[in-house]
C-alpha cells in the first residue's frame, strides 16, 4: 500500500472455511455485553444437513461502500469514517426502523422490548470502533461496545474465528490472503464471496 | 492402539494433518468438537488439496466440509473398513515392504477381509458399493493418509475392536509412522491426554504401569514410602492389584444386591461414598441407574467450579457436598495436548472467594485422612528439599518417575521455556527455531531424556531416535506362534547402531545390543530395565547408540489375549437388525469386569429389541458445549445458541408420528426410562434415526428438578439428559459405554 493511500475497513468470510462454530458471535456479544435478542453478528447456515450442499457464512454489518442505511435515514444519524467503518449516533437514533429494511445483510439491530413493539435506537456492529462519544470513554462503551480499533487490536470476532474464516482489516490486506488461499488451492475461479459485490461494489 | 503398537495415543499432531494427500474421518466431528483444531483439517484441502472423506452416521459440520461422505450405519465401522481392506489387498494396493518388515498377524487380517464383499458391506453398513469403492480408492491411492477418530468410533460394545481396526487399516497402507500419515485420534476436552496419561483410571498406576506387585514398588521406592505401608492400605493384598469400578459403571458398586442389577466383586461390601472432581456424572450412559446409586450413597462430595448436577439430579436431601473448586485460570501447571505436546499454564488471578485449586482440596482431605505427608513426599526427593513449591515440584516428580512414556525430559523448567517461546515453533512440523531449534513444540512425548527433542510423530524410522525417531514398542513378547516379533532388517530408525529390530532394554541386555561395555559403577547403578531405570544410564546410552529404550518391533494385527484375536464386527446390544445379530452376535457375558458381572449376551438375545424400539439413537456434542454442559449452559450467551433439549429428527421420520418441528416429543429407551424433549427437524440424519446432544440436565424423564439449584445457580438453559435413554452396552476390555448405537423408540408428547 503506498503511503498516502488511505486504508479501507472491509470483512470478508470464507465460506470454504466457515464451519458455523458461532465463535465470532459469542465473542462479540461477550465482548460488548450485548443484551440477549441484540445480536450484532451471526452465522448463517443454508441447506444443513443436505449432502453436498450445505454452508455456512458469518454476517454482520458489512460496512457498505454508498452504505443504504446511511442513505434512507431520517433523521441522519449515520456517519462514514475515512476509513470505511460506517457508525450511527444512537442518540439521534429515532429508531423508525427505515434502515433495516434498507440493509441487503439484515444488520441493524433493535431491542425488543418495548410494548407494542415500539423499537429503541438501533445498534449494529460498530466493527469494534465504538461510536461519536469520545474514544474509550465510559460513555462510548456503554452505547457501543468496545472501541478495538482506536487501541489497535482487531475486531472482536475476527480475532475469534476457530479457523480463521473471518478476516477484517484494510481491503488490501484481507484481499491478499483470500488471494493467497485461492492460490494454494491450484485450481477454481476466484469469485467474490458472498455479500461482497454488493457490499463494496464490482 | 496400545495393543496394537506400544502406545495408546495419537500418533502425529494437529498441525502434522496439514501434510496429508487424505484424511479419513470415523466417528469424529472436529469441526464441531475441535474447532481450532479443524483449521489444519481446512488447510490441508487448501494447501495440500488433501481429499477429506468422513464417515459417520450423520450428516454433520465436518461432513459438510468433506470431499466424500458416508451415512454408515451406528456401530459397523469393522466391516466398512474390512470392505475397505477387501478392495485393497484384490487390487494389491497394501504397502507390501512395511507389512513384510514391520507388522505381525496380517494372514489373518487377509482372510478376515476376503469375506467382506462390497455388496456384503453395503448390507451391513448401510454405504453403497459405489461409495465404498470411491473412497477405498481415493484413501489408498493419495498417500500419506491420516486416520481419524474419536468417541463415535471407541463408544461400543466392540470398541476396543474399532480402535485396532483403523490402525491396520492404517499399518496396510503403510501409512504409519511418516508425516502426513498416522492414526490421529482427537481427544475431546482440554488435558484429556495429561489426565490419561497420569491414569486417573481404576486399572493402572500413573504412567500405564498397571497394578501389579513390581509396578507398587516401583511407586513405592519413587515416592519415598514403604510398601508394607502402601499395601496396608488395602482390605487385602490382592485388592492392591485389583482393578477398581470404571466411571461407566461404577453405580452397580452402590446398587448391586438389588433386584435385576449386575452382582458386583468389591471385596464383600458396595459402594458407599462418592466422591467427584470436575466430572460431569450426568453425562453418563445410564442416567436413571446414576441416580438411583446416587440416592443410595451415605456421602457424596462434589468439586467443581460450577453446580454439578449430580446434586440436582439425586433426591438425596442430606449428606451432599457441594465444593467450590477452582477453574484452571486460579491455578498453574502442565496440560498435555491430544498430540503428546506439554504447555504451561499459568495462573491469571488469584481463587476468587472462597474457591479452591484441586490439589489444596486433595492435600486438606489427605491431611484429615491422615497421610498427607506421604502424599507430597515425592515432590521432595528430586533436590532432598523441606517443603515443596507447587506445582513445578510435581511436574519434577513426574519428569523423574514416569519412563514408560518418556517423560524424563519434562521438567518444568523445559516446558515453561516452551510456552514461552511458543512463537519460535513451526504450526504444522512444530519444529523450533531460534533458540529453541533442535526441539520440537512441547517436547511430544516420549521425551526420552532432560535434551530430548521431543517426538512429535510416533513410530517413525525416518529420524534419528534422538530426534524423535523409534520403530513400534517391543511390548508383546519377541516370538508368537514362532514368527519373531521384532521389526526386520533396516526397519529401524536412521543412525541406530542396530540396523533391524531389537527387544525392549534392560540391565541385562544392554551391553549385547547396544554393543557396550558398561563401568563398574554404572551396573552398581543402573535401574532393571528401561522402564524403572531411574538413574538415566539406560536413555543416555541408548540415545548415544541411536537405540529407542523399548526396543524396536513389529506392530501387531492379532492380540492374542483378546476374544477377537482380530477385529470382527459383533452388532451392538441393541441392533436394529435382528437378521445381524443372529450372523454376528455379541460377546459372552463378562464377569468380573472391572469388578462387575457385565452383561453381553443375555441383553442382546433378552428379545428382539428392534420390534419395540425400532429407531437407531445416536448421541454426541453441540460446539457450543462440553461435557454436561455446566459451565457452558451458565453462560448466557452460549447457551442462547442451543437454550433447550432438542432431537434431531428427519422430517420423514418424523411426519410418520404425527410429530411437527418445534413439538414435543418421547424418546423411550429398552431400560424402560424416556425423556421429553424438543423436536427438530434435520436432514442430517437418515430416517432410521435421531441424534440426541448430551450436554442438558436439570430434567429427569419429563420432570423439571431446576427448582432444585442452589439460589442464583440455575443454568440458563436446562434440559434432558440424553443419556437418561442412552441404552445398556459396555465394551468388552475397557467397559466404556454403548451411546453411540442404540436404539430408542418416539412417540408424540
Amino acid at each position: 500500500m503506498s503511503v498516502n493511500e488511505m486504508a479501507r475497513m472491509k470483512f470478508y468470510c470464507d465460506d470454504d472455511r466457515c464451519i458455523d462454530c458461532n465463535g465470532c458471535s459469542v465473542a462479540c456479544a461477550e465482548a460488548h455485553e450485548l443484551p440477549t435478542g441484540i445480536t450484532r453478528r451471526k452465522v448463517i447456515t443454508l441447506n444443513e444437513g443436505i449432502e453436498g450442499k450445505e454452508v455456512s457464512t458469518s454476517v454482520a454489518c458489512m460496512h457498505c461502500t454508498d452504505a443504504p442505511c446511511e442513505q434512507v435515514c431520517p433523521v441522519d444519524c449515520f456517519y462514514i469514517r475515512e476509513d470505511g467503518i460506517v457508525l450511527h449516533d444512537k442518540k439521534t437514533c429515532i429508531g423508525c426502523g427505515y434502515c433495516l429494511y434498507a440493509c441487503p445483510f439484515g444488520a441493524p439491530q433493535f431491542p425488543r422490548d418495548g410494548a407494542f413493539g415500539t423499537k429503541g435506537a438501533m445498534d449494529k456492529c460498530t466493527m469494534c470502533a465504538g461510536g461519536p462519544e469520545e474514544t474509550n470513554s465510559i460513555e462510548e462503551r456503554e452505547l457501543y461496545g468496545q472501541n478495538r480499533i482506536a487501541e489497535g487490536k482487531v475486531p472482536m470476532c475476527a480475532a475469534m474465528c476457530s479457523t480463521k474464516a473471518l478476516l477484517v482489516g484494510d481491503a488490501q490486506e484481507v484481499s491478499k490472503i483470500y488471494r493467497a488461499r485461492i492460490a494454494a488451492k491450484g485450481k477454481g475461479v476466484q469469485s467474490a464471496p458472498y455479500g461482497w459485490s454488493k457490499a463494496y461494489g464490482a | 492402539m496400545a495393543n496394537t503398537w506400544g502406545y495408546g495415543a495419537m500418533t502425529n499432531s494437529l498441525g502434522d494433518i496439514q501434510n496429508a494427500k487424505a484424511i479419513i474421518i470415523f466417528g469424529a466431528n472436529p469441526a464441531v468438537n475441535h474447532p481450532v483444531g479443524f483449521s489444519h483439517f481446512l488447510k490441508a484441502k487448501e494447501r495440500n488439496n488433501a481429499q477429506l472423506i468422513v464417515v459417520d452416521p450423520r450428516y454433520t459440520k465436518t461432513a459438510a466440509k468433506a470431499d466424500i461422505f458416508a451415512q454408515i450405519r451406528p456401530g459397523t465401522d469393522i466391516p466398512f473398513m474390512y470392505g475397505m481392506l477387501h478392495i485393497i489387498f484384490k487390487n494389491g494396493w497394501e504397502d507390501k515392504k512395511f507389512i513384510n518388515d514391520r507388522v505381525y498377524g496380517i494372514e489373518d487380517v487377509r482372510k478376515e477381509a476376503k469375506k467382506w464383499t462390497p455388496q456384503k458391506v453395503a448390507d451391513v453398513t448401510g454405504v453403497s458399493v459405489e461409495k465404498l469403492m470411491q473412497i477405498t480408492r481415493v484413501y489408498a491411492k493419495s498417500t500419506p493418509g491420516t486416520l481419524i477418530w474419536a468417541m463415535g468410533l471407541t463408544q461400543h460394545t466392540i470398541g476396543s475392536s474399532n480402535t485396532r481396526m483403523a490402525p491396520i487399516l492404517q499399518l496396510c497402507l503403510g501409512n504409519m509412522g511418516v508425516e502426513g500419515g498416522g492414526c490421529n485420534i482427537l481427544r475431546g476436552h482440554d488435558n484429556v491426554q495429561g489426565a490419561t496419561d497420569m491414569c486417573c483410571l481404576s486399572h493402572t498406576l500413573p504412567g500405564y504401569y498397571g497394578l501389579s506387585e513390581g509396578s507398587w514398588k516401583y511407586f513405592a521406592k519413587s515416592w519415598g514410602v514403604d510398601f508394607k505401608w502402601l499395601q496396608g492400605r488395602f482390605k487385602s493384598p490382592k485388592m492392591m492389584s485389583t482393578k477398581g469400578f470404571t466411571l461407566a459403571k461404577w453405580y452397580s458398586g452402590v446398587l448391586a444386591g438389588r433386584p435385576g442389577e449386575d452382582k458386583i466383586h468389591n471385596a464383600g461390601t458396595n459402594l458407599k461414598a462418592l466422591f467427584v472432581m470436575g466430572n460431569g456424572i450426568t453425562s453418563i450412559a445410564q442416567q436413571a441407574k446414576v441416580k438411583e446409586a446416587l440416592d443410595n450413597l451415605e456421602l457424596i462430595v462434589l468439586a467443581d467450579p460450577f453446580v454439578n448436577e449430580a446434586a440436582i439430579l439425586t433426591d438425596k436431601k442430606d449428606d451432599v457436598f457441594i465444593l467450590p473448586a477452582a477453574t484452571q485460570f486460579e491455578t498453574s501447571g502442565s496440560v498435555t495436548a491430544t498430540n503428546r505436546s506439554a504447555q504451561w499454564r499459568y495462573q491469571v488471578v488469584e481463587p476468587l472467594y472462597e474457591s479452591k485449586p484441586d490439589q489444596e482440596i486433595m492435600f486438606e482431605l489427605a491431611k484429615k485422612l491422615g497421610f498427607y505427608d506421604e502424599l507430597t513426599k515425592g515432590m521432595l526427593i528430586r533436590e532432598n528439599k523441606k517443603s515443596f513449591k507447587w506445582p513445578e515440584d510435581a511436574t519434577d516428580e513426574i519428569a523423574r518417575i514416569i519412563k514408560t512414556i518418556g517423560l524424563t525430559g519434562w521438567t518444568s523448567k523445559r516446558i515453561k521455556k516452551h510456552t514461552d517461546n511458543w512463537h519460535m515453533f513451526d504450526e504444522v512440523s512444530l519444529r523450533g527455531f531460534g533458540p529453541m531449534k533442535g526441539e520440537y513444540y512441547g517436547l511430544p512425548w516420549p521425551c526420552w531424556t532432560e535434551t530430548h527433542s521431543g517426538s512429535p510423530i510416533l513410530y517413525n524410522i525416518h529420524r534419528p531416535v534422538k530426534e524423535g525417531g523409534m520403530g513400534f514398542r517391543n511390548r508383546f513378547g519377541l516370538v508368537h506362534d514362532g514368527v519373531d516379533l521384532l521389526a526386520g532388517k533396516n526397519s529401524a530408525p536412521v543412525g541406530s547402531k542396530v540396523k533391524g529390530g531389537y527387544p525392549e532394554i534392560t540391565a541385562k541386555n544392554i551391553e549385547k545390543v547396544l554393543g557396550i561395555k558398561l563401568t563398574a559403577d554404572e551396573k552398581r547403578r543402573i535401574g532393571k530395565n528401561w522402564k524403572v531405570d531411574t538413574s538415566g544410564i539406560i536413555a543416555q546410552k541408548c540415545m548415544e547408540a541411536g537405540i529407542a529404550p523399548y526396543g524396536n518391533a513389529k506392530a501387531r494385527a492379532k492380540v492374542w489375549t483378546f476374544p477377537d484375536q482380530i477385529p470382527m464386527h459383533r452388532e451392538p446390544l441393541h441392533s436394529p437388525r435382528p437378521d445381524l445379530v443372529k450372523k454376528y452376535p455379541t460377546y459372552k457375558d463378562k464377569p468380573n469386569h472391572y469388578r462387575v458381572d457385565t452383561k453381553f449376551m443375555s441383553k442382546q438375545s433378552e428379545k428382539d429389541w428392534s420390534k419395540e424400539f425400532p429407531i437407531n439413537l445416536v448421541t454426541g456434542r453441540l460446539v457450543n458445549m462440553n461435557g454436561a454442559g455446566m459451565e457452558n449452559r451458565a453462560s448466557k450467551y452460549l447457551a442462547a445458541l442451543s437454550p433447550e433439549m432438542f432431537c434431531d429428527i428427519h422430517p420423514g421420520l418424523a411426519a410418520n408420528y404425527g410429530i411437527r418441528n418445534g413439538d414435543m416429543m418421547w424418546i423411550y429407551s429398552p431400560e424402560g426410562t424416556k425423556i421429553k424433549v424438543k423436536a427438530r427437524y434435520s436432514y442430517s440424519v437418515s430416517e432410521d434415526r435421531v441424534f440426541l446432544p448430551f450436554h442438558f440436565a436439570g430434567h429427569f424423564q419429563g420432570e423439571d428438578l431446576s427448582g432444585r439449584y442452589p439460589e442464583g445457580t440455575k443454568p440458563y438453559a436446562v434440559g434432558e439428559s440424553a443419556n437418561t435413554v442412552t441404552n445398556y452396552g459396555y465394551d468388552i476390555i475397557t467397559q466404556i459405554p454403548e451411546t453411540k448405537g442404540g436404539l430408542c423408540r418416539i412417540e408424540k408428547a
